[in-house]
């Protein structure tokens, strides 16, 4: 714990504080936000949720983007709800094809990525409208009913206010944290991410370390995807349309740079909390359910504003005139005592 | 030595390159796969010749390369803007609300919405000069912003009830030829646009920023008011879309814009504009918006499911700025 | 380390040859290697050297010629390759991951591991430590290295590729931004790798340095051989400058110029943001003007601090005897009529992407528009077509894009830029970076002839015989502070040793 406490950036240490203020005040405000099952809701959605901002999150850490993590969610969960649902599939092994074909889904992105070059933006946009096409194409819009009982009730299950597919959560994020932090292929990609012209030049295996963060990505996406499924008890081919905005204000907000190398899990996740709050207070006082998206579009402003400030100063920030990189003459010679040959 | 020979090739294509004729060379190709299609499909989809389908094809294509255009000037200045459908979206139903509500002259009610268009792009180019953030990041807050606000206003219930002599310029045909008036308006933004990167210095300008952003400034071009003009710019041709799919639909309905984000992208792509900047094909973009209306018209005619439809649309992405890569390769842009 | 005998060669690159779109970086260049030995590659600016070693490490794929380990060829098809191979490098550009620990960026190329795959923190701050010390590096091991000055990433880039102990050590410019002192330190190292049988290749600019630590010298000029595999003993300095620069450089006197004129620039007291401090010079009518100094010394710095791209914390700049509050490069232009061209062309000076006639006529736009947008072809190519015969570009069009020009074409196309806005005062920030011999005298001949023209020239140089050649006065800059207002006698020695002793 100590050693979390110490590693936390100021950006996660100043959502936490807004997080607590915010649940302090929504406590206050309504009563029913303590209630057992509005936190067992809230804590369901924000589930799902933070896996789609890890998603994102791990690729920007290598300086791109995935604009697909919907798209892939909604393929796999179509693709398990159908192989459970028409073909009988058992439950383990549906929910294996589902994950590892999120995963190669990531994979694809990934190495196109690398081959062609392409910026990620546009290639993912483009395979986003693959994936959700062939969703569509199986699925003619209409979903999947009567998932297998034992799936649909993972998704309702709780103890106390506790969500069981936080579980889940909880592992992975655990588990992408030890990744990052201590593996060597983690630590390739958050160098790929930082200096991607000196990992090259390194010798680290940059392909490798770009298709494992975009299958990651994949993964992720197709565990959200899983859960949610499981929660709305069906495979509903509209699973992941909406996700792109948390995707991004998650790790924004947390405090991910676009241009690659930081990965900030606790700023992400508490980030994610508190767009869950927001959405949550924002239903429990009757608003217009439109507020939410309103709120996490001037939250992904805001939040990036901020880091701006932090990064060259208030004063700064509204200044014109870019702020260049500080300039440094380029390497030259010394004066050597050269002389022209004439001279001699 | 092949070698030595490989080299002097691709010396010879990057020497072509620089002087246009790959970039003609492209756009010739796209218009040759333009009428294979419409070959194909004139052959093999029934109905597609008809003077109805036709009417349909040209008024989708019509706001499919407007909506293309208002991405292709972001592109132009190498910025994009993820807020061209919620721009789009929001200034439909702000028109069709002066209609149905206020009972405003439709000339008007579209000139305002225009503004407003416009307005919400010059809000984006204040938040990109301003704090120097990322284009990507300022334009996907500001199209949840604005969708949000929209739907907030409108509590997302459409304006249906909108004056015949507005709906009529999506709705009648030019002298009995199967045209909508739309396609005029289109055409006539090209031709702007054409003239404006072609001859004017605000074009030149454009492009000179979104090739290299720190030598257009070093040389003294005013870079913030550019970045504005463009955002703006970007904003009023998204509003102009948003107009024409509220005549073309017959209604303001809030769900206009929401899945602008490919097509903006794609028009632009196809016909040769540079995703990175400096580089723009404005008849590119309408032979790339032609294209997929009558991909999308024909595969529609020929029974094949709608929603393969977005699989081809990705499809033909990808493989349009993967093509763009590999000659740019091949050309051996000074990399 | 095995104790090989040495003067065995291990590597050997021979005919290389490596064409980029406009230019023939290396043409036919060999170069020789032996196990326990140090090899100096000297050349000028732009004469291939750090081509060759990106080469040799599989950055760069060669369009001609072989390069062979232990007498096996071989081909690197990246830089992971060359390092199975057992070859390390410190590049010249900075090749650290600004958020890792010094110790992390040390060890990057094999992070410790316990287990399989779990990374062993407590190992590789251990292990770093060492190098760390071999090259004088005295911090925390922890320490980030977005903390660290340039000096000091020079110095873990070295460790890093010390810690490779690979039996091939290529050092690109490894001393161009450290001190004597850690100099020092790392000349040690490289001698007691060479006593263990390593085979080092040192780049540098340095002559003495060259002849204090190396075996042998290969010498490339403008892309080609001039010495290959020569031993340093024996050979003199003189002869050393001969094969960098060779016959060809016998650059002609340049004419008497009328006298200059009045004062155009005159800064008083200047101080900036990125550190200068009581800068006073002016700068007058008819006049080249040099401003020579080291690396780090801030006359980048300072000149885009006059142009109002830095910000100015102090002083005064009058131009033309007005006081100036210069705001930005469009201000300069438009007001005060100052151009500047930059030593950085590819991301400053000019848009590669776009026409000759685009990045000539950017800086004229504005005046040539008719009705307030309009601009004609016609007009605009009238405008650039003179300059191009002027400055003599060799291009097949106006329409070819200017990235595919050769070095010196684009350098003159961004002289040509200013040339056409008419500027009246035009500061050149190393106006013959990478160009070669032939160009060079013509953009010094055409620079004279500007001057001679009434033009006001401040030439930013930090390659002397082109100060001592070009320049009236010379202001010698150091440490952000102007130690030195020379005449120039144009007697390269006189000059040359007036300006080292303003520098130690």
């Amino acid at each position: 714990m100590v050693a979390i406490w110490r590693r936390m950036s100021g950006v996660a240490l100043g959502l936490l504080i807004v997080d607590l203020a915010g649940a302090l005040l929504l406590t206050v405000v309504t009563p029913s936000f303590t209630s057992t099952y509005n936190l067992f809701i809230t804590g369901r959605d924000f589930s799902i949720l933070l896996l789609v901002a890890l998603a994102q999150m791990i690729v920007l850490a290598v300086g791109q983007m995935n604009l697909s993590i919907g798209a892939i969610g909604g393929l796999v969960a179509i693709v398990e709800s159908g192989l459970m649902v028409s073909y009988d599939t058992p439950v383990v092994i549906a929910i294996a094809c589902g994950l590892v074909l999120g995963a190669a889904c990531g994979a694809v992105n990934g190495l196109l990525i690398h081959w062609t070059k392409v910026n990620s933006f546009i290639l993912t946009l483009g395979t986003s409208y693959v994936f959700a096409g062939v969703n569509l194409g199986i699925t003619h819009a209409t979903p999947f009913y009567h998932i297998p009982g034992a799936v649909a009730s993972f998704g309702q299950a709780r103890i106390g206010a506790f969500p069981e597919i936080a579980i889940v959560t909880i592992v992975l994020a655990v588990a992408l944290a030890v990744f990052l932090r201590q593996t060597v292929l983690g630590r390739q990609l958050l160098a790929v991410g930082g200096n991607p012209v000196a990992a090259a030049l390194s010798g680290l295996p940059v392909r490798r370390v770009i298709v494992t963060a975009h299958g990651i990505s994949g993964f992720f996406g197709a565990v959200a995807g899983t859960l949610l499924m499981a929660q709305l008890g069906e495979g509903q081919p509209t699973i992941g349309v909406t996700w792109i905005l948390p995707s991004f204000a998650g790790p924004i907000i947390g405090g991910a740079v676009l241009a690659g190398g930081s990965a900030p899990l606790l700023g992400t996740v508490f980030a994610m909390v508190l767009v869950s709050l927001i959405s949550d207070g924002l239903i429990l006082v009757n608003a217009n359910p439109y507020w939410v998206q309103f709120f996490v579009g001037a939250l992904i402003l805001g939040g990036v504003l901020l880091g701006r400030v932090r990064a060259v100063g208030l004063r700064d920030v509204f200044r014109l005139k870019s702020t260049a990189p500080p300039v440094t003459d380029r390497p030259a010679e010394e004066p050597v005592p050269r002389r022209p040959a004439e001279q001699k | 030595m092949s070698a030595t020979r490989t080299v002097a090739v691709r010396t010879r294509l990057t020497e072509l390159r620089g002087t246009g004729l790959l970039r003609t060379l492209g756009l010739l190709a796209l218009l040759i796969i333009t009428a294979g299609f419409w070959i194909f499909f004139s052959a093999f989809a029934t109905g597609f010749t008809s003077d109805f389908n036709l009417f349909f094809l040209l008024r989708s294509a019509a706001i499919a390369v407007t909506i293309g255009f208002a991405q292709m000037v972001v592109l132009s200045i190498g910025d994009m803007n993820l807020s061209v459908g919620a721009i789009g979206g929001a200034t439909g139903m702000f028109a069709g609300w002066l209609m149905q509500v206020l009972g405003v002259p439709p000339a008007l009610a579209v000139l305002l919405a225009l503004a407003l268009g416009t307005s919400l792009g010059f809000g984006n180019a204040a938040l990109v000069v301003w704090t120097h953030l990322n284009s990507f990041i300022v334009t996907l807050a500001t199209a949840s912003l604005i969708t949000g606000g929209m739907l907030i206003l409108t509590r997302a219930r459409p304006f249906s009830n909108l004056p015949d002599s507005f709906l009529g310029i999506a709705q009648i045909e030019l002298g009995g030829v199967p045209v909508a008036p739309l396609v005029l308006i289109m055409l006539g933004v090209a031709l702007v646009l054409g003239l404006v990167y072609r001859s004017t210095s605000l074009g030149r300008e454009m492009l000179a920023i979104g090739a290299n952003r720190q030598a257009a400034r070093m040389s003294g071009l005013a870079v913030g008011r550019i970045v504005l003009v463009a955002h703006g710019l970007s904003g009023l041709l998204a509003a102009l879309a948003g107009a024409m799919s509220v005549a073309a639909n017959n209604t303001a309905s809030p769900g206009i814009g929401s899945d602008w984000v490919l097509a903006s992208f794609v028009a632009p792509a196809i016909g040769g504009t540079l995703l990175s900047g400096g580089l723009v094909s404005v008849s590119g973009t309408v032979l790339g918006g032609l294209l997929v209306a009558t991909i999308s018209s024909g595969l529609l005619l020929m029974n094949v499911s709608n929603f393969w439809l977005s699989v081809f649309l990705g499809a033909v992405l990808l493989l349009a700025v993967g093509l763009d890569r590999i000659t740019r390769t091949v050309g051996g842009a000074a990399s | 380390m095995s104790t090989i005998a040495p003067a065995r060669v291990v590597l050997e690159a021979a005919g290389i040859r490596k064409q980029f779109p406009g230019v023939v970086a290396l043409d036919d260049v060999s170069l020789r290697l032996r196990s326990g030995e140090i090899q100096a590659l000297v050349g000028e600016n732009g004469a291939g050297k750090s081509t060759l070693i990106k080469i040799l490490t599989g950055v760069y794929q060669p369009d001609a010629g072989s390069v062979t380990i232990d007498g096996a060829p071989v081909r690197f098809g990246s830089a992971r390759d060359a390092l199975k191979a057992g070859i390390s490098v410190v590049h010249q550009e900075h090749n650290l991951i600004p958020q890792f620990t010094v110790a992390e960026n040390i060890l990057l190329e094999r992070i410790p591991t316990r287990l399989p795959q779990l990374v062993d923190y407590a190992a590789i701050y251990r292990e770093a430590r060492p190098w760390m010390k071999t090259v004088g590096l005295d911090m925390p091991a922890t320490r980030s290295v977005s903390a660290l000055s340039a000096a000091q990433m020079q110095l873990v880039e070295i460790a890093k590729a010390l810690s490779l102990q690979a039996r091939i050590l290529l050092l690109d410019e490894p001393t161009a931004a450290i001190t004597p002192h850690e100099t020092g330190y790392l000349f040690r190292v490289l001698r007691e790798l060479r006593a263990q049988g390593v085979a080092v290749v040192f780049v540098s600019h340095k002559l003495e340095e060259v002849f204090e630590l190396a075996d042998r010298v290969t010498v490339l000029r403008d892309g080609r051989n001039t010495a290959l595999d020569h031993e340093i003993k024996g050979l003199t300095q003189d002869q050393m400058v001969t094969y960098m620069i060779g016959r060809s450089d016998v650059l002609a006197q340049l004419p008497a110029r009328p006298a200059r004129g009045e004062p155009v620039l005159e800064v008083r007291d200047l101080a900036t943001e990125a550190g200068a401090r009581g800068i006073t010079f002016s700068l007058h009518r008819g006049e080249i003007l040099g401003l020579y100094g080291l690396v780090g010394a801030g006359r980048t710095e300072l000149a885009k601090a006059i142009i109002g791209e830095l910000k100015v914390t102090g002083g005064d700049v009058l131009v033309r005897g007005r006081s100036a509050r210069i705001r930005d490069l469009r201000d300069a232009l438009a007001r005060h009529r100052i151009g500047y061209v930059s030593e950085n062309r590819k991301e400053e000076g000019l848009i590669l992407l776009h026409s000759v006639l685009t990045n000539m006529s950017i800086t004229i736009w504005r005046r040539l528009r008719l009705f307030g947008q309009w601009i004609r072809r016609s007009s605009e190519t009238a405008a650039v077509m003179p300059l191009v015969k002027q400055l003599d570009v060799r291009a097949h069009s106006l329409a070819q894009q200017v990235g595919t020009l050769s070095g010196g074409n684009q350098q003159k196309v961004s002289l040509g830029k200013w040339l056409a806005a008419d500027v009246e005062i035009l500061i050149i920030d190393e106006p013959t970076i990478g160009i070669d011999i032939k160009t060079k005298n013509a953009l010094h001949e055409l620079i004279w002839n500007l001057a001679a023209n009434g033009k006001a020239i401040m030439v930013i140089s930090s390659d002397m015989p082109e100060i001592v050649r070009l320049a009236d006065r010379i202001l010698i800059m150091r440490n952000h502070r102007l130690v030195g207002d020379i005449s120039n006698s144009h007697d390269y020695e006189e000059v040359s040793a007036a300006i080292m002793s303003r520098l130690s």
